[in-house]
């Protein structure tokens, strides 16, 4: 059945190539439509397989073809099909399949709705490529491709130069973490001459823990992962992104591509465990991340900055996960996040349509009641993200939390702050956005109306996810079956039993950590609640606000900082390359070799004098020469 | 053998016809003859047939390499009615003088005996002689014939001297039975006989056109009919090189490192002086006479190293040199047919109009200047491994450095065509079967490029 595994990525490369040559010929949802057939194949492939390897089948490896092959290395392209990217297939085109629905209603109006439906499906190519490929060069071809999709759509709208500067840090952020990714692809074939998962880390079981090989490779792995899910320091291009159109950020920037960083760790789980280091480094980063982008969320009033922040924060979370060790928590945590993460950017994309490009906060209000399917989706979203039970956020964030404590009670702590800091700033969010009474007074030329069809639909689907999304991993405390580590135990077991800590939890401190959170969780909500509905404390204007609040509103400062420490060092660095060193010794040094060249050139044609007398003279010479030098020598 | 006699009766009965006035069957006559004595040719593969008691030897070299003489035959009279567009005449005499290069060329790949080599670059010299004078009324021409004339009879003096002594000497024109004297000399061989081989080789210089011996090819190949020039700076080139490598690897074979160290100045000098004097030329017909000098200082290389693929390279080397400048030639002389100039600014906004023509050329020039993935570099990249196999990493340097020079000037007509401001040029009318000749050929020097070793293990 595996063997056809490269059909998967094969359709949605059509569909690119099909809309993209076509763009100016197809008309009306046509490219939408058909953009959204070439992601709905492959999700049913995806769930065959998948169904496939719940009921047992071996992974596989399927080889296309032998791509590079020069000396001892040898790269195939080829494909791994296996538990771990069986569920990201599912992710990837079950998620993407949905978006490209909702977006179809969503761009209609759009004048690039066929640019935009091609980009999206050449994403949808290369985050495949990501998931399947067998090798480290086929995961980092798409990993740039996703890069790639990813800045062509943040600056979707090129002609506002404000988003094309935003696709641009994007981009650049990214190729600094790249650069720790190639660095290490080169140090993996320096290791083990080869960057087939399966060798790698079949050989990688004879290595000692801690040499400083693999602490190298896999802090530079890390390296790509922070830049690709936007951790400190190389995190303020996600805000940044949100310049795209929201399906995009519901897509790339929330459920898939970020998460990428996620899923090459959890991939190379085998070698991160032999780098305490290294892990250590995962989770000081991640928490960091989680705690710094959840309190700039607090204070922000952009609809979609506060999800881009919230997004940033809940990838730190996962990778408070991975460093401590509970890969499978990373990666439940990465499933439900991609779908009540999609479902709140679908729904806040429904809000900002239902106002006509609104996207301030300040501005909203009072929408309960005017766009009621929007709200309810937009709470089950909020209600899954803040670790509610039963909706899926709150087994997954449990996992998470469980593992934290594992790694120490500090990391614990700071993961449980970073948690009530999703709760408050999401219910500020919906309760300034839906409660109250409308701010600004409706334009009678442009109702207030709900989304057609073709966005609620796979809201809802969304929806239903992110309530039942977390019944594959309910602990046995709960009387589950935790299926999800099951599930994934081929993949995450040894690493796991690998790095397990001391004795397990006993029954009742498991049941202390679960509430203690969720009560504290519960006292935030009705915080905010009192806060924004009961004594509606919404300030309209800039407000006088704390050295505290003011940092936190902007964000740290960072940006700033990045453009004093690091961006106006580096221009005036190239300037003076540029204008020193290029202009005034290597322009000129080329210049003068060419010229010299030119030079010769022009006085060597003197030889030819065009006169036979002079030519035969010179010839005997040489004869005489040539016989003199050979015979008497 | 066979494509010898074959070629000879082509080129009679080519005369017949031409003196009936029968123009219109002379091309077509001359085709079919054409491809009938390349199958002749290579009837004989893998057979290695010695005929008139070991004078002349159809082994797969001098299969090999007759073929490319043969092929560019062909491609010459597949551009000849686009040069002699509006002649009256059925210009058999010229037709015939090809033909006798070519027979002259085949000899030259494979003889046995000194004296069929004479033979045979005589018959290849002499019809340059009057082939290079063939435009009567053009004072350059004759000028050009004049010239080569001169500069070679003292050229064929000291190679016919050579000859001389080395039989003299030896006692043989046998090429083993001189070789067998050689070794029979155990390291004491006749300063006389040294002599003679040296002035053998410097013959030999002279009609590859080596520095300083080349002296009289720019003027030759500017003042030569310009299919002419393009006939004989491929014909004149592959023989001359099969005729060196055989005397080398087979009468002299002994003695090859007594000869490395002058063979490899005059390899150096050739591609240097060959590239930076065609840096200076905004004369294309010019230009190509330089390069064609620096392209046999690469070809030397070959000669220096004698690898074990020394022969294979040589052919592909050869081959893709003859498939590139021919067409270029094709494009130049539409241009000058046109234009009435050989200047780069005739090339001004060629690719907008001509696109085709634009487009055949650039890859001529990029496979000549070694540009990969064209035949020409794969021809230079197996060249340059050969030669650095061989201990000449020095001589790859100079090599690399000439070809950097190169990409100078054979880049002047593509970037004129692609990429020059001013005014393009009118268009140019051209055949469609023009068009398709130059596309067929632009196609087969892409696919050599990636193709290569289907050509160099054939030796």
């Amino acid at each position: 059945m595996f063997e056809y595994i490269w059909l998967v990525p094969l359709f949605p490369l059509i569909g690119f190539l099909v809309i993209f040559f076509n763009f100016r010929r197809l008309k009306g949802v046509t490219a939408g439509v058909l953009a959204s057939i070439m992601v709905f194949i492959p999700f049913v492939i995806s769930l065959f397989f998948f169904f496939g390897l719940m009921n047992g089948a071996e992974a596989k490896t399927v080889e296309l073809f032998s791509w590079i092959s020069f000396n001892k290395l040898s790269i195939p392209f080829s494909f791994l099909i296996d538990r771990l990217s069986g569920l990201m297939l599912l992710i990837v085109t079950g998620v993407g399949f949905l978006i490209h629905v909702y977006s179809i209603g969503y761009m209609k109006e759009d004048a690039g709705f066929n640019r935009f439906f091609s980009y999206m499906n050449l994403f949808v190519f290369f985050m495949l490529l990501l998931v399947l490929g067998s090798n480290y060069l086929i995961l980092f071809i798409g990993w740039e491709g996703v890069g790639l999709c990813s800045y062509l759509l943040i600056g979707f709208w090129f002609k506002n130069q404000e988003f094309n500067n935003a696709a641009k840090k994007a981009f650049i952020m990214n190729r600094i973490g790249d650069l720790g990714f190639l660095l290490a692809l080169f140090m993996l074939i320096h290791q083990f001459g080869t960057l087939n998962f399966a060798e790698i880390f079949s050989k990688s079981s004879a290595i000692p823990v801690g040499t400083f090989s693999i602490t190298m490779i896999t802090l530079l792995l890390f390296a790509g992962a922070v830049g690709k899910s936007a951790q400190i320091p190389l995190f303020t291009w996600l805000p940044d992104a949100m310049a795209g159109p929201t399906p995009v950020s519901a897509l790339i920037h929330a459920a898939t591509m970020v998460t990428a960083g996620v899923y090459m760790v959890a991939r190379s789980n085998l070698l991160f465990v032999l780098a305490p280091v290294t892990l250590m480094t995962i989770s000081v980063i991640g928490i960091a991340t989680a705690l710094m982008a959840g309190s700039i969320a607090l204070f922000q009033n952009d609809i979609k900055k506060i999800l881009a922040y919230s997004t940033v924060s809940q990838l730190g979370l996962m990778f408070v996960a991975l460093g401590s060790g509970a890969f499978t928590g990373a990666m439940f945590h990465l499933t439900t996040h991609a779908f009540f993460k999609a479902l709140l950017f679908l729904a806040a994309g429904s809000v900002i349509h239902a106002l006509h490009g609104e996207q301030d906060i300040r501005k909203m209000g009072g929408l309960k009641d005017r766009i009621p399917v929007t709200f309810w989706l937009f709470i089950i979203g909020s209600l899954a993200i803040s670790g509610i039970p039963p909706f899926a956020g709150f087994f997954s964030k449990d996992m998470i939390l469980i593992g934290a404590f594992h790694s120490g009670y500090v990391l614990w702590v700071l993961s449980v702050a970073a948690a009530l800091m999703t709760a408050f700033y999401m219910f500020r969010l919906l309760f300034i956005v839906f409660w109250g009474k409308a701010a600004v007074a409706a334009d009678p030329k442009h109702p207030v109306h709900e989304s057609p069809k073709s966005m609620t639909i796979p809201m809802s689907v969304l929806a239903v996810l992110s309530i039942i999304g977390g019944f594959i991993g309910v602990p046995a405390l709960l009387g589950g079956s935790d299926r999800i580590q099951v599930f994934l135990a081929p993949l995450f077991s040894s690493s796991e039993a690998f790095l397990k800590h001391g004795a397990e939890v006993s029954e009742s401190s498991e049941i202390l950590l679960m509430t203690i959170p969720l009560l504290l969780i519960l006292g935030v909500i009705f915080l905010a609640w009192s806060f924004y509905v009961k004594n509606r404390n919404i300030e309209q204007e800039e407000p006088e606000r704390s050295f505290l609040g003011n940092l936190l509103y902007r964000k740290f400062y960072v940006d700033e900082l990045y453009d004093t420490i690091v961006q106006k060092p580096v221009a005036g660095l190239s300037t003076f390359f540029h204008d020193t060193i290029e202009v005034k010794v290597i322009d000129r040094f080329v210049n003068q070799t060419g010229n010299l060249v030119v030079w010769i050139g022009k006085n060597i044609r003197y030889m030819q004098t065009g006169n036979v007398g002079a030519y035969l003279f010179f010839m005997v010479i040489s004869i005489i020469l040539i016989l003199v030098l050979n015979l008497f020598k | 053998m066979k494509a010898i006699i074959a070629l000879s009766i082509l080129a009679v009965l080519n005369m017949f016809f031409g003196v009936r006035k029968m123009k219109k069957v002379l091309l077509p006559l001359i085709f079919i003859g054409l491809i009938i004595t390349m199958i002749l040719n290579i009837s004989d593969w893998g057979k290695s047939v010695h005929y008139f008691n070991e004078m002349f030897i159809a082994d797969n070299f001098s299969i090999a390499f007759s073929s490319v003489l043969i092929l560019i035959g062909i491609l010459i009279f597949m551009f000849a009615n686009i040069y002699y567009k509006g002649v009256e005449r059925p210009l058999e005499d010229i037709y015939a003088l090809i033909l006798f290069a070519i027979i002259g060329g085949i000899v030259m790949a494979s003889f046995g005996n000194l004296i069929l080599f004479f033979v045979g670059l005589e018959t290849l010299s002499i019809s340059f002689y009057v082939l290079a004078g063939s435009k009567k009324f053009d004072i350059a021409s004759n000028e050009a014939a004049m010239k080569y004339f001169l500069t070679g009879s003292f050229a064929t003096g000291f190679l016919l001297f050579g000859i001389a002594l080395v039989y003299g000497v030896s006692g043989s024109f046998n090429l083993e039975a001189i070789n067998t004297y050689i070794l029979g000399c155990n390291g004491n061989v006749p300063m006389i006989f040294i002599a003679g081989m040296l002035l053998i080789f410097i013959g030999m210089s002279f009609k590859i056109a080596a520095v300083p011996f080349h002296f009289w090819s720019p003027d030759v190949y500017t003042g030569s009919p310009t299919l002419i020039t393009a006939f004989m700076t491929t014909a004149g080139k592959v023989a001359s090189i099969a005729a060196f490598y055989r005397l080398i690897t087979i009468a002299f074979i002994s003695l090859h490192s007594e000869l490395t160290t002058t063979l490899t100045v005059i390899a150096v000098l050739t591609i240097i002086v060959g590239n930076l004097s065609a840096v200076y030329q905004d004369n294309l017909k010019r230009m190509f006479a330089y390069s064609g000098v620096a392209q046999s200082g690469y070809l030397l290389m070959a000669l220096i190293v004698l690898g074990p693929k020394s022969a294979g390279i040589l052919l592909f080397f050869v081959l893709s040199y003859v498939i590139a400048t021919i067409t270029a030639f094709a494009v130049l002389m539409l241009i000058r047919e046109e234009r009435g100039t050989f200047f780069i600014p005739a090339f001004r906004g060629l690719a907008k109009n001509n696109p085709v023509e634009a487009f055949a050329m650039a890859i001529a020039m990029m496979s000549l200047a070694g540009i990969p993935p064209l035949a020409g570099f794969m021809a230079k990249y197996n060249l340059f491994v050969l030669t650095a196999e061989g201990g000449y990493t020095w001589l790859v340097v100079v090599a690399v450095i000439g070809s950097m020079i190169s990409i100078y000037f054979y880049f002047k007509p593509i970037l004129a065509s692609y990429f020059s401001e001013g005014e393009p040029q009118h268009k140019i009318e051209s055949s469609v079967n023009f068009k398709i000749n130059i596309l067929v050929l632009s196609i087969l020097m892409i696919l050599l490029g990636f193709l290569p070793q289907v050509i160099i293990n054939l030796l």
